[in-house]
């Protein structure tokens, strides 16, 4: 905020500044809830993918809804580019300022971003914005996009409303190029009244505060954030920092890896992320702009330094430096696409954390399963033949273990915050699908003396024929260990044909498969990596882990050198040192010890047999590493899986 | 809102006494209106967490009662919500749809903390191992896909009681659409395992969401054997004391239901303490001729903020126990209580740069402010209020604790006022400001989030420190008329007397507005209300009415989030959709800023509240007197601050209890009570009314 016309604020005053504080938070997260309860698309109201947020008259960030971390610069860098694009002068009160353009959003080009000014007695205080994920922005439904031009509608910077007159030319040439109109208009307005709540709550604390106490409340809360940050990072050991990891593929040249290179640097209170050895733009969509590259390292240096400090502002960035040239694969150039924009991004931010772990490992995490493990099926409705597109899975996956914990499971990525992933009962009512399960994916998580935690797996029938895509990452680049803890499982996507067997895609790319009736994706997600060493975890962990069916025994014994006696189910205590003492002699375990049962199947033809079998019935699979299926007429006394559940669950509690 | 009423054939016989007892953390209160002599007596006791009903006992002694003499018997209690709170429930097993049971444990999959990579998220009450998978499966229309397995029910159910589990838990998919299976599953494992607590999600909410529903049963299982038992122990008490009463358990609606019910349904029983303050300010209001009105219940550790509005509480669909971010959902209806982690033991810190910040970090009772010397070496807001003279350190709970003055100036100097280059009452003052602001949000999200303008309201101030603070939050919200009950620390319970029967019915039924059959809507509405006046049956010689209300969810296509709109019967008499429609469009227009008439509206649920109307306590008189204040009533003045650019001015004190209706007294006053003190800030004027409420006007700033 130096802006030579401003004249110099008072003396901030520390209550004021603490008012304003909460008054900035309270604003963001009613802008929240109000948005979120008044969307038409589930991608808004159960995803909430969007962020709201409050702007200084720079466009620089003042606070911003806590939804979904990865849109931490967009409405930023987007109101900047609007004040370039229109003059200070040029903006007036009643205008809304709109533009889904990829490479300032930094993303596709589904998100609609609006803004408004706020005037206050004839000043300029600030902007307040909504960027939001629209279900449908035209462009190809299926299949993979090769350049911007075949995603849809690109919406330049416009004004929607000037004057608080509506364009509505500009709404007819949006609502003709979308395939859900009514829909879209419905976010539309839903994304103008959460600004215009933004836009109330900060007239009415520069009303009670007045304008001049205000502003100066607001630059010394960045200061604040600043001075903390400062603290947390001169805390880090000066030093560089790097890391290595990788994407699969880029949908388009199949198997080709792409390498994610990250530098950090540290001197004194200052960091430095260099991502210059980044990839280059790929073929393929999963390119995104250079806002999404400043993003994700914003992102893995709130993390580090101040989780907590809220609201959300530009001052804590003060003491980051980035350093990213443009055409990397988080600073592409137009034309190339951005459809699938979040997933890399996601990798970068724990590779940082990566990198950083030998100097702050209380802090940081191992990898997570870093992808937000959704499919998409589109089709007509069998009951009244409408077009539909079901955006579904946001499943959940495993998060990393940690110095002293041990991961969590089944929860969204890091890309996504508050997001909440669709009932499956509302799935059904709504979309012709049938979700067969939806459960933990055991043994998933990497092994450690901190287990990682695990990922889920969704299975969902179609009952009609529909088109099928999906774009899962991180098959092969599994969730890394840390300190000697192990890989945890990647994520994968399938589909079992009706009568046929269950197709493995090697590097999850799914991209406009049929589907019909009786045939059935499956989704799974991949756990978190392990921290420290599987052989020192607690032998009392690894049983309980096994009594609740999270760990099998074979995974126990070959990862983590715990044996449990066949009569009495419980550890075998001399048996388990003696395999812990062979195992560290031989150097093991290793990732490939760790590798879970369906991560083998995909490499292994015997998975087809498997999965034909699983097509009899409706289909459990893997339990404690066996095959198991069941048959109507199986007695519930016979049934093994039912009684070694009862079996352990005996011991537990 | 529509009201049918049919008025009972037996008249009720007001009985002799009628109690309520609202055992909370700390304090058990009781409250005890005697027919007889129109007179309400009150009692206070600390709550005996080994034996509760001991304490119950001992504090009906105090209020100068018996149960003997009790025609009605009303209880809140903090029993269910402690077993959830503090995890010491009954070894609880799941039964689920096959493919599901991990839908307890994975949740909404949302992480809220979203830049902590040491967050945490809810942990289930029922472990991995006892969640088992039944086949059965019915779709969204409530068609069977896959019928249910009943040998494996028996079968599993038989191993589970073989195993000692104390209560079961059932949820199969579409329950709230057909509810078939899960009744036969209730019967067989009833049947196999007698003497197990068994609860079926649709007996709680027939309302879509899974984990929700799931999380809501498990909780009633968890629950339920404990509350069961205490209930019985209860019962079992009041019957050799003597008691031929009715024994009535409040819910978190505010309304009561039977032991039975209670017994089964014990969820509902959650929030039972501040629903109870909750129908105490309805009352207060209806006496009042107030239509709208804040209820601000502020105490040592939190403060707490419902809603009245056109003269009726307003009410949530479900929440979140234990906070949003780890937090288990429970899906039924209760009433809309906000919470903030803002009390008298909050305490203020300075951040990186000089941040000011109060809480969320709190002294409590232990080692409490510092002004308490029990071992508290950070200011709180206690401490602030003392240092500018607000409370007394001498007659803190009627003078049985002396405050130590001189240790709160210290801390509050040291670590507060000189690193900020501030005056100790500027800072003082500050913590006051920024504690204020965090309750005024509160209540904010009770109003404000649903359209609502806090200034048009009242604010109903009680619990320990909600007078102390009720005309700041007022100030801050422009809120022009503040009221403190009479007996501000008992108000819970003296709510609990006024309360009345309730069932409440949710049924999700997915339908287009425009093309709704009316005759269907009908049917379903008779269906619920028929169940809730078989249900209220057992309160037939205490109720003068029976009053229904209808509602619907209801959104525009494409929507996901309803809003319950309210259903007047002449709707439903000249099935006026267009009527419907218009209400929804209104609605929507107040709480989120634009209605769309033109758009298509859909109904998600149905709901319906089934009242059953008891006599209340009839207000109270008091001795009125002049405008001045008796001499009796005068406690003197002492210096107290109320703007730290002005400094302590000196302040009249009045003793509470010596007030007569009709007295005024304009601030700057302290009026104080045996547990609380209220503040009456310069310019703003305090006037007793006829039944012992400080009526406060706030001046406009």
């Amino acid at each position: 905020m130096n802006d030579a016309n401003r004249p110099a604020p008072a003396r901030h005053d520390p209550v004021t500044t603490e008012i304003v504080r909460n008054g900035l938070i309270a604003a963001t997260e009613e802008m929240k809830q109000n948005l979120m309860r008044t969307a038409y698309n589930m991608i808004i109201y159960e995803a909430l993918d969007f962020t709201v947020g409050l702007f200084d008259r720079d466009g620089n960030v003042l606070s911003i809804g806590i939804g979904l971390p990865m849109f931490i610069r967009g409405i930023s860098e987007t109101i900047k580019a609007k004040i370039r694009h229109f003059g200070l002068e040029n903006i007036h009160p009643g205008d809304v300022l709109l533009t889904n353009d990829a490479y300032i959003t930094g993303s596709h080009l589904n998100h609609m971003t609006f803004s408004v000014p706020i005037f206050h007695e004839g000043a300029l205080i600030g902007f307040a914005g909504c960027m939001a994920h629209w279900q449908d922005i035209g462009g190809t439904l299926d299949g993979m996009t090769m350049d911007i031009y075949s995603e849809g509608l690109q919406m330049p910077i416009v004004k929607a409303w000037r004057s608080g007159v509506v364009n509505q030319d500009i709404l007819d040439v949006i609502a003709m190029n979308v395939r859900l109109p009514e829909r879209a208009m419905g976010d539309l307005k839903a994304q103008i009244a959460s600004i215009r709540t933004g836009e109330r709550h900060m007239l009415e604390l520069a009303q009670k505060h007045g304008r001049e106490e205000l502003l100066a409340s607001i630059d010394a809360i960045m200061d604040h954030s600043e001075a903390l940050v400062r603290e947390r990072v001169r805390a880090i050991p000066d030093g560089v920092y790097e890391a290595e990891s990788f994407m699969d593929d880029d949908g388009v040249e199949a198997g080709k890896r792409i390498p994610i290179r990250v530098k950090v640097t540290v001197a004194d209170d200052h960091m430095t992320i260099d991502l210059t050895d980044i990839s280059k733009q790929v073929k393929g969509f999963y390119n995104s702009g250079m806002t999404a590259g400043l993003s994700c390292c914003q992102v893995a240096f709130k993390c580090l330094t101040s989780a907590l400090d809220y609201p959300l502002n530009d001052g804590s960035f003060r003491p980051l430096t980035i350093i990213l040239p443009t055409g990397r694969v988080v600073s592409a150039e137009k034309p190339a696409p951005m459809r699938w924009w979040m997933t890399f991004p996601m990798t970068i931010v724990d590779t940082v954390f990566k990198a950083m772990a030998p100097a702050m490992p209380d802090k940081v995490i191992a990898g997570h399963h870093a992808d937000l493990v959704i499919a998409s099926v589109n089709g007509y409705h069998p009951r009244d033949g409408r077009l539909f597109i079901y955006v579904g899975g946001l499943i959940g996956g495993g998060w990393g273990a940690k110095l002293t914990e041990d991961g969590v499971s089944g929860v969204i990525a890091i890309n996504d915050g508050d997001t909440h992933n669709g009932p499956s009962e509302q799935v059904e009512v709504k979309f012709p699908l049938i979700v067969e399960e939806y459960a933990l994916r055991e043994d998933s998580g990497g092994p450690g003396q901190f287990r990682g935690g695990l990922g889920t797996v969704q299975r969902v029938r179609a009952t009609g024929d529909f088109m099928f895509n999906a774009q899962i990452e991180r098959v092969n680049c599994r969730p890394w260990g840390l300190d000697g803890g192990l890989s945890g499982a990647g994520n994968q996507v399938t589909i079992q044909r009706a009568g046929g067997e269950e197709a493995f895609f090697p590097s999850g790319k799914v991209l406009a498969e049929a589907l019909h009736p009786g045939d059935r994706y499956v989704l799974r997600s991949g756990g978190g990596g392990g921290f420290g060493s599987p052989l020192d975890r607690d032998p009392a962990a690894v049983e309980r882990d096994v009594i609740q069916g999270i760990v099998s025994r074979d995974m126990a014994a070959a990862c983590y050198g715990v044996v449990f006696d066949e009569d009495t189910a419980a550890v075998d205590p001399a048996a388990s040192d003696a395999l812990r003492a062979r195992l560290r002699a031989e150097g093991r375990p290793d990732d490939d010890d760790g590798l879970t049962d369906d991560g083998r199947r995909a490499q292994d033809a015997a998975a087809r047999a498997d999965a034909i079998r699983s097509q009899a019935g409706h289909g459990h699979a893997h339990h404690h590493g066996h095959q198991h299926f069941r048959h109507a007429h199986v007695r519930p006394e016979d049934d093994y899986e039912l009684r070694l559940q009862l079996a352990l669950a005996r011991r537990c509690c | 809102m529509t009201v049918q009423s049919s008025r009972s054939s037996d008249n009720p016989q007001p009985t002799a006494i009628r109690l309520a007892a609202d055992v909370g953390g700390t304090f058990t209160d009781i409250a005890a209106f005697d027919a007889a002599t129109g007179e309400i007596r009150y009692g206070k006791t600390l709550t005996t967490p080994d034996t509760l009903v001991a304490g119950v006992v001992d504090g009906v002694a105090k209020a100068g009662v018996g149960f003997a003499g009790t025609g009605i018997f009303l209880h809140g209690t903090t029993v269910a919500i402690n077993t959830l709170l503090e995890r010491t429930g009954a070894r609880t097993a799941l039964l689920i749809t096959r493919g599901f049971r991990d839908i307890y444990e994975i949740g909404r999959v949302n992480r809220p903390d979203a830049y902590n990579l040491y967050f945490q998220k809810h942990q289930p009450l029922i472990d991995r191992a006892l969640r088992l998978e039944i086949d059965e499966r019915l779709d969204a229309a409530g068609n069977v896909l896959v019928p249910l397995d009943e040998a494996q029910v028996r079968h599993i159910a038989r191993a589970l009681a073989d195993m000692g589990i104390e209560a079961i838990a059932i949820l199969f998919l579409h329950s709230y659409r057909n509810p078939e299976h899960e009744i036969r599953a209730r019967e067989i494992v009833a049947d196999a395992c007698p003497g197990v607590f068994v609860s079926a999600s649709h007996e709680l909410s027939q309302e879509y969401r899974e984990f929700e529903r799931a999380s809501t049963v498990a909780a009633n299982a968890y629950i339920g054997p404990g509350v069961a038992s205490y209930l019985d122990g209860f019962n079992q008490r009041l019957g050799e004391d003597g008691f031929p009463g009715t024994f009535l358990i409040m819910q978190s609606t505010g309304g009561v239901y039977g032991v039975t019910e209670a017994q089964r349904e014990c969820i509902r029983m959650l929030e039972s303490g501040p629903a109870g303050g909750l129908i105490g300010a309805k009352v207060l209001c209806r006496r009042m001729d107030l239509a709208d009105a804040i209820a601000f219940d502020m105490g040592g550790t939190t403060a707490k903020a419902g809603v009245i509005s056109g003269g009726e509480v307003l009410m949530t669909g479900a929440s979140m126990i234990g906070g949003y971010m780890t937090g288990l959902p429970v899906q039924i209806p209760m009433i809309d209580i906000q919470e903030v982690g803002t009390g008298g033991g909050s305490i203020a810190r300075l951040g990186p740069g000089g941040a000011l910040r109060v809480g969320p970090q709190s002294a409590g009772a232990k080692p409490g402010p510092v002004c308490y010397q029990l071992g508290g070496t950070e200011p709180t807001v206690t401490d602030a209020n003392l240092v500018l003279g607000r409370l007394a350190a001498d007659r803190f709970l009627g003078g049985e604790m002396a405050l130590d003055t001189a240790g709160a100036e210290r801390a509050l100097k040291e670590r507060i006022a000189d690193p900020l280059g501030l005056t100790v009452a500027a800072a003082a003052e500050g913590i006051l400001r920024i504690a204020t602001t965090a309750m005024a949000h509160v209540v904010r999200r009770v109003t404000t989030d649903r359209g609502l303008d806090a200034a048009d309201f009242a604010l109903i101030a009680y619990g320990g420190a909600g007078p102390l603070h009720a005309a700041m939050v007022a100030k801050e919200l422009r809120i022009p008329r503040v009221v403190i009950p009479h007996s501000p620390g008992h108000f819970s319970a003296f709510g609990m007397l006024a309360a009345d029967f309730r069932r409440d019915y949710v049924r999700t039924w997915f339908t287009r507005l425009a093309t709704a059959p009316f005759d269907e809507l009908e049917r379903r509405y008779l269906e619920m209300e028929a169940e809730g006046r078989a249900s209220i049956e057992t309160g037939r010689p205490h109720l003068l009415d029976v009053v229904v209300t209808r509602s619907a969810d209801m959104r525009y296509v494409g929507q996901e989030h309803a809003v319950t709109v309210d259903l007047p019967l002449t709707l439903f008499e000249g099935r006026d959709t267009a009527g419907v429609k218009a209400a929804f469009d209104a609605i929507h227009e107040v709480r989120y800023g634009y209605g769309a008439p033109d758009e298509q509206a859909e109904i998600v649920s149905l709901r319906s509240s089934v009242i059953g109307q008891m006599r209340k306590p009839p207000p109270e008189p008091l001795a009125g007197g002049t405008a001045t204040p008796p001499a009796a009533a005068g406690r003197g003045a002492r210096p107290v601050c109320f703007d730290a650019g002005i400094g302590h001015v000196p302040t009249a004190t009045f003793a509470r209890a010596d007030l007569l209706a009709g007295n005024v007294v304009a601030g700057p006053a302290l009026i104080e009570e045996y547990a609380s003190t209220t503040v009456v800030f310069p310019g703003d004027v305090l006037t007793v009314d006829e039944t012992g409420n400080l009526v406060i006007n706030i001046q406009r700033a």
